[in-house]
Order: C-alpha cells, then structure tokens, then sequence
C-alpha cells in the first residue's frame, strides 16, 4: 500500500499557523505512506493540473489532501483522482484550515492536531474500497392520480415532454373540486373557464395520445421502487362507452329513478344514468349500477333504448383490472372539508338554512341546484346570510392550523352575494384574517366596502347556531367579552380543509407517510415539498397541505419537472455508491434496521428470513449500521473497520 | 446541558493534564458549524479530534467505547437540530442512542460529563466553540479516564466485518 499525502499551504497561509516541516517529517515516518508533498493552491486550476500529473507519475494506490473544508473541495478533487485514472473513493481529505490552523492560535498545538487528523485520514484510506456508480434501466412513464387542477398541470406538462401518463381520476368527472365552481377568487373568472382550455388539450389536445385518462379508477395496489414501479388501478364500468358516445344526453330523462346527487352535495336529485352536471368532462354520462333498476332485476332499459347509437350503452360492461408499470407516481388526489357534523354547536345538519362553502358554491353555480338562483334549494332567497370563517380551524381540539384559502373564497361569497341580490345582509365571523398575496387582500377591500357587510371577530369557542323559527340564530362572543345575537336565513361554514375522505387508504397503499393532520408528508417542508418521504413519489396541491389553485398547479409543474430532471430522456437512473449493504451470513431478521431506515429502503424477504436494502432509496445515512445489533449492516466507505481505523489512529 | 462535574481527584490532578476527546460531527450541520467557527477564525482548544460521518445516526454506540479504549478521555457527538436531520431522524436516532450510553458507562465508572452529546446547526460556529470549550474544560476537571478499569470493561474486541 502506497499513499500519497498532498498538504495544501493555501498559498503561504497555512505554513504560518501549522508547522509544515515538523508535520512532513512525522507524516513521512508513517507507515505506507509513499511521500508528503506540500501545494501551494491545490485548488486553483493549476493545483488540480499538478495533482493529476502527480498521480500520474507517482501512481499511489491511495490519497489524502489535507487542505480546506471536504465540504468544499473534496468532489471536485474526486474527479482529479478519477481523470488520473485512480477511483475517486480512494481519497481522504483532512480540514487543517476550518477546523485546525484558524482555529489553534498556538502552532505547536496546531501542528499536533493536524498530524493527528492527517494520521487518522492515512489509517482510514488504506481501508477504503473501490466504489463505482451503478446504473439502472427505468420506465419513465408516470401515473398521475387525481385530475383536479395540480394532476392536470403535472399530466398535461409531461404529455407535452413526450411521456406516458396514466391518469387516474376516482369521480366520473376531470377537474377536481374548482370545475364545480361559478367565479373563482381573486378576478371572479370562472372555474369551469379557466380549467376547459387545459382539459381540452388533456382530452383532445396535440398531446393526448400520451394520456391514458381512467376515470371512475383508484389505485389500488404499489409494488416496486422508483424507476420501476407496477401500479395496479382498478376501474369501475361506466356502461357508456367514451369512443361511441356522442354527449347528446338523450339517455337521461327517460330513467325512473331519482337518487341525491353527490356532485351537488344532496342538494338535489339526479338519475340513475346521469352527467354529475351540466358541462361535465368528459362528455359522457355514466350509469350509476346500485341505483339502476336492472341491478334490483328489474328488465328496464329506457335510456338504451333512447341512445341513438347502437352499443354506447353496455349493461355488461365488466370492471377493469389495469396494470402499469411507471418510473414515478404523481399523488394529486387534493383535499376535503371538515366534516361539519363534528362541529355540532355550528348546526350543520340540524339547523336549516346551515351550508358548507362547498355547498355554497354550487348554489351559486348555474349549473347547480338551483341554477344559480341564490336561495335554499326548495326555499326562499336569503335576506340575510353569516358567513362563519374558521370553522373547525384555529382550533387545538379539532385542526389547529390555519386552511389559508378560506378568507379569501368567504369575501369572494361577499362579493357574488351581492351581486347576485343586492342588500342582503352579510355578517363575516371569524378568528382571525389572512391573505397573503398580491390580488387576496383587494377582495377583502372590496368587501369592507359592501355596505350591507358587518366584520365581527369571535373567540375561539365562543360560537353557536341555533334553530330560530325557520332562521338561524347565530349567537357569540367577541375576544373582549361583549356578546351578540343575530337571527339570519343561510350560515355558510368555511370549515377546516382537511385530507381526502378516504382516510389514508392511497397513502397505506402508496406506503407514503401522512402527517400528523393526515395530509401527505413532504420530504422537507421548504425545500422539498413535493417530494414524499417515498422516493418517486411525488406530491402536487392539496394532497400536501391546504392551497389555492396557484399553488397547485405551480406543485403539479414542480412535480413534473422533478420526474423529467429525475428521469431524462436518454440517461439511467445513477446509484450512489455510499449505500448500505447487509451481510446474509450474520443477518437475523430482527428488521432493526427497517424500523429505523428513514426512506423505506430496507426490505424484509420472507423466504429468506433477513433484511435486504434497496441500494436505489438508501441515502447513505448509516443509521441502519449503527442500530444493527448483529453488525451485519455495513455502510459503504463509512464502515466499521474505516471508522474504527480512523478513532484509533487519531488518539495514537 | 450537561454540567461540568468536578470530583475529588480533579484537585489533584496536575494542571498539565490535556485531555484527548474523539469528536463525532455529522456532515451537514455540526461538521459545517465547525467550519463556520473556523472561517469566523475564533479560536478553541485544540483537544477535540474530529471523526466525520454523514449522520450523527451513524455514531455506533460500540465506535464510542472503542474511543475510550483507544485513549479518549472523552467524547463529543454533535448532531443536526431536533427537525434539522439532513437524514430525516438520524439525530434523533443518536440521541436515543446516547441516553443508552448513559446508562452503560455509569455501570463501567466512566462520568456522564464524558460523553457529551448536543445539537449545532451549520449556522452555529460560536455554539459549535462554546461547547467544545464546555467539554475540554469538563474532561479536564475529571482528570484522565481510569485506563486499568477501561480495558477491562471494554475487550479488545476486533471490528465487525
């Protein structure tokens, strides 16, 4: 063993503070080292010139450079090693400037510390082993699942980049929760607007050839990593058939049966064989099969009958098993309300005349229950409305953050409410205000303006409706203690956003770690929001934390420009060598390691019985290493008998 | 915080006594907070030897005692905030994991102030400064570690491969 020891004076600096010849001597005497040189600038380009003809001639089989920070410099002279033809895990580099001659005012106690810290980098190279990068093959398909504003971005942008995309969507119907709204804040455009141009290109675009749109489809199954994942999705029939059926909806009027329509949260009835509403995309109605008579046996066929293209409409049309392979997987799947019956002082549910801002937002769409008229479906037209912000929000014992969008959609109400009848009295209550944003705070302006506005802040806890002959009695107490009472026609709740209905079902099959409010983790909160803690799996709106549709449209890009830098065109998915590995002959399977493996990537194989590591999702933290009580987990170029090495040689 | 514990052999322990202390930095926070206080040029004593990993989680409880059988008076394990791990969990893997050092060292005779364990940001040089000031000034006021009764405690024992 030959190891060559480069010692950089960082031009004349470091002789100054760290006794050069006193430290070549020492070093010299060191058993298998080869030479101690020292360099002027090792890390000018003339530096790295000199170092890789040096190596060149001196062909050492191992190299330390005590210099500056590793931090700094210690890739960039891995790649000298490399182009001398040296493999570049065979340097160990040592900070004698951060760490040892900046910081030691006395010399002699500089010098003996770097002779230390070089001794031990000596002692700890002469272990290191050759690494070599892997690479791997991968699919750079992706399954996007949620068609809502971020997997409509995130599928249209790498349909465009020239990949497959699966998209999976649950409802019969693309766009998510905002195509159901008449006027989005904070320019009051309209939702289905400014979603139909990108749904257009989804479904009929120059690009839609690379999508594959499943909707009425979950996921139901994940297996595999990131580059090669197997996705299984399960599709329910629609019994009309997309590539026959014209959209004339003469199917619909003929069916017998009246169901609540979900699409319009029960506030009114649609047919067995329905559009979940008018302008729905795709064009297509579905059957709904527990509602059809035929599924109680009965022979009726109204609406084929009144198709008129023969076998659009297909009773036996069989669910679907689908499976795709995919390099990463987009989860888009958005947000839901707080289930306002958990908030039984606020009456939902049991005082008439009480909405959800969901609700609410269908009221106010013309393709609503009430095709836009502004009352209770059935009811009157509202005199006066309060409109309660916060609710379940802001609160430590249902959500104690804050949703972010609501005050903005609540004085967007403000403005619709009275567009629609003007002199309606509006009662904003709320904890607290926000809108952050260079648009959001002008609609609360607009608001303050409305003359028929009133601005009470509650205190937490402090808030009740009640039943009051056909009204509401909306009853509370401000911070500073003054109560109040007001009888109103229609309370509109902004409850709290909160995950999906599915109660982390996608993300226990996706074996995607929630957060503690059940949204999906993040990688980093600030740096890495889109990532999942799985790597390959990638978050885009809602799913993430409570956002705006700018927001999730920017997450669905960022999700797709992720899994285009991730999976280029043309380029294998690179393993970093500094992974760990385990040693079949001392394994037990007490699965230790997996507990502890913050990425998932340390597998169990039953048949075998031991712990096998995914060297694709290792990040080379060596946790898994130092928690293995058998010893069997070795980190590479952090092993044991490295670091071992290295303690022993600094304390010699 | 760990204090400095004093005990009666410190008093005659000769002034002269400079202790060596095996100093475990992980990459991305305390290793990068040694480097803040290096550019910032402050000056510390010379006593702590700096072993880099990527993780503080990677700090194996058995690389600890093989310090002390190698000579360390003491031993410094610096981590990532709480919520700060490059890793995730890494930091607080090696927190849970120095509290079980705690317990096994006490049996062996060896003093808590000899196996520090803190948090320093990549941020925090004048931390990073402060508590290698602490732990030197804390290993030096024991006095050496009892070898005799260290070796036997702790065998010799050769690496896991």
């Amino acid at each position: 063993m030959r190891t060559g020891i480069y010692l950089c004076s960082c031009g004349d600096s470091l002789p100054e503070l760290i006794d050069f010849h006193r430290l070549q001597g020492e070093l010299s005497r060191l058993e298998d080292v080869a030479y101690v040189k020292p360099v002027a600038y090792l890390c000018a380009e003339e530096g790295k010139q000199f170092l890789e003809n040096d190596l060149g001639q001196q062909r050492p089989d191992r190299v330390v450079i005590a210099a500056c920070s590793p931090r700094e410099y210690e890739r960039a002279f891995m790649q000298v090693l490399e182009r001398a033809g040296l493999n570049p895990y065979f340097l160990q580099m040592v900070n004698i400037r951060e760490q040892v001659a900046w910081v030691t005012p006395d010399i002699s106690q500089a010098t003996s510390k770097a002779c230390a810290q070089i001794r031990a980098a000596a002692a700890r190279v002469s272990l290191h082993q050759a690494l070599i990068k892997t690479e791997l093959e991968v699919c750079r398909d992706v399954v996007v699942i949620g068609a809502g504003p971020a997997g409509l971005r995130c599928a249209l942008a790498l349909a465009e980049a020239g990949r497959k995309v699966v998209l999976v969507e649950r409802s019969p119907v693309l766009g998510g929760l905002p195509v159901r709204y008449e006027e989005i804040f904070p320019n009051l455009e309209c939702g289905p607007c400014i979603l139909e141009p990108m749904l257009g290109d989804l479904l009929h675009g120059p690009h839609s050839a690379n999508i594959e749109v499943l909707t009425l489809a979950e996921v139901t199954g994940l297996k595999g990593y990131y580059g090669n994942f197997h996705v299984s999705v399960q599709q329910a029939p629609r019994y009309v058939d997309g590539e026959l059926c014209i959209g004339c909806v003469d199917c619909i009027p003929p069916c017998p049966v009246q169901v609540p329509n979900e699409y319009n949260f029960g506030l009114d009835a649609r047919r067995a064989i329905a559009l979940p509403f008018l302008g729905a995309l795709p064009n297509v109605p579905f059957l709904d099969a527990r509602a059809c008579l035929r599924s109680s046996g009965a022979e009726c066929s109204l609406c084929r009958d009144a198709c008129p293209v023969d076998g659009a409409i297909r009773y036996d049309e069989p669910a679907r098993f689908i499976e795709r392979t995919a390099g990463a997987v987009v989860v888009a799947t958005g947000s839901a309300l707080m289930d306002c019956r958990g908030l039984p002082e606020l009456g939902y549910g049991t005082v008439p005349g009480v909405y959800t801002s969901l609700e609410f937002e269908r009221i106010l769409a013309s393709n609503g229950p009430t095709g836009g008229e502004l009352k209770r479906p059935g009811g009157p037209s509202p005199r006066s409305i309060a409109i309660i912000h916060c609710a379940g929000s802001l609160d430590e014992r249902r959500q104690p953050y804050c949703s972010g969008i609501c005050c903005d959609y609540a004085f967007k109400f403000n403005q619709l409410v009275e567009k629609k009848l003007p002199g309606t009295t509006i009662l904003h209550l709320y904890k607290e205000l926000v809108f952050p944003g260079k648009e959001e705070f002008s609609i609360y302006q607009r608001a303050r303006r409305n003359p028929h506005a009133s601005f009470i802040r509650y205190a937490p806890g402090r808030l009740a409706v009640s039943a009051s002959g056909g009204a509401a009695a909306v009853q509370y107490e401000d911070p500073a203690g003054n109560r109040g009472r007001e009888v109103v026609d229609m309370v509109v709740l902004c409850p709290a956003i909160t995950r999906t209905e599915d109660g982390g079902g996608l993300a226990r099959i996706l074996g995607a770690p929630t957060d503690r409010f059940g949204f999906f983790q993040e990688l980093h909160g600030r740096m890495d929001p889109v990532q999942s803690r799985v790597k390959g799996i990638y978050l885009a709106g809602s799913c993430q934390r409570p956002m705006d549709i700018q927001n999730a449209v920017v997450q669905g890009m960022s999700a797709a420009g992720y899994v285009l830098s991730g999976l280029a065109d043309g380029r294998k998915l690179e393993i970093e060598p500094i992974t760990a590995q385990v040693d079949d002959n001392r394994c037990s399977g007490c699965r230790v390691c997996g507990a502890v493996c913050p990425y998932q990537a340390i597998g169990f194989q039953p048949e075998r019985g031991q712990a096998s590591i995914n060297a694709l999702l290792c990040h080379g933290c060596g946790t898994c290493a130092a928690g293995c009580p058998a010893g069997a987990i070795q980190g590479s170029h952090f092993t044991s008998e490295q670091i071992l090495a290295e303690i022993e040689a600094v304390l010699a | 915080m760990i204090e400095v514990q004093t005990s009666p052999d410190s008093l005659s322990v000769p002034h002269t006594f400079e202790p060596k202390i095996v100093g475990f930095l992980c990459n991305w926070c305390s290793y990068a907070g040694a480097d803040k206080a290096g550019a910032a040029q402050l000056s510390y004593p010379p006593h702590v030897r700096i072993v880099r990993l990527m993780c503080s989680g990677r700090v194996d409880p058995h690389f600890v005692l093989q310090a002390y059988r190698d000579g360390a008076d003491g031993v410094l394990i610096l981590a990532c905030h709480a919520g700060d791990c490059h890793y995730q969990e890494g930091n607080f893997r090696a927190a849970q994991r120095h509290r079980m050092l705690l317990r096994l060292l006490a049996q062996f005779g060896i003093e808590e102030a000899r196996c520090r364990f803190d948090s320093v940001s990549a941020g925090e040089g004048e931390k990073f400064v402060r508590v290698v000031s602490e732990t030197v000034a804390a290993v030096r006021a024991l006095g050496p570690l009892k070898r005799p009764a260290i070796d036997q405690a702790i065998p010799h024992s050769p690496p896991p491969e």
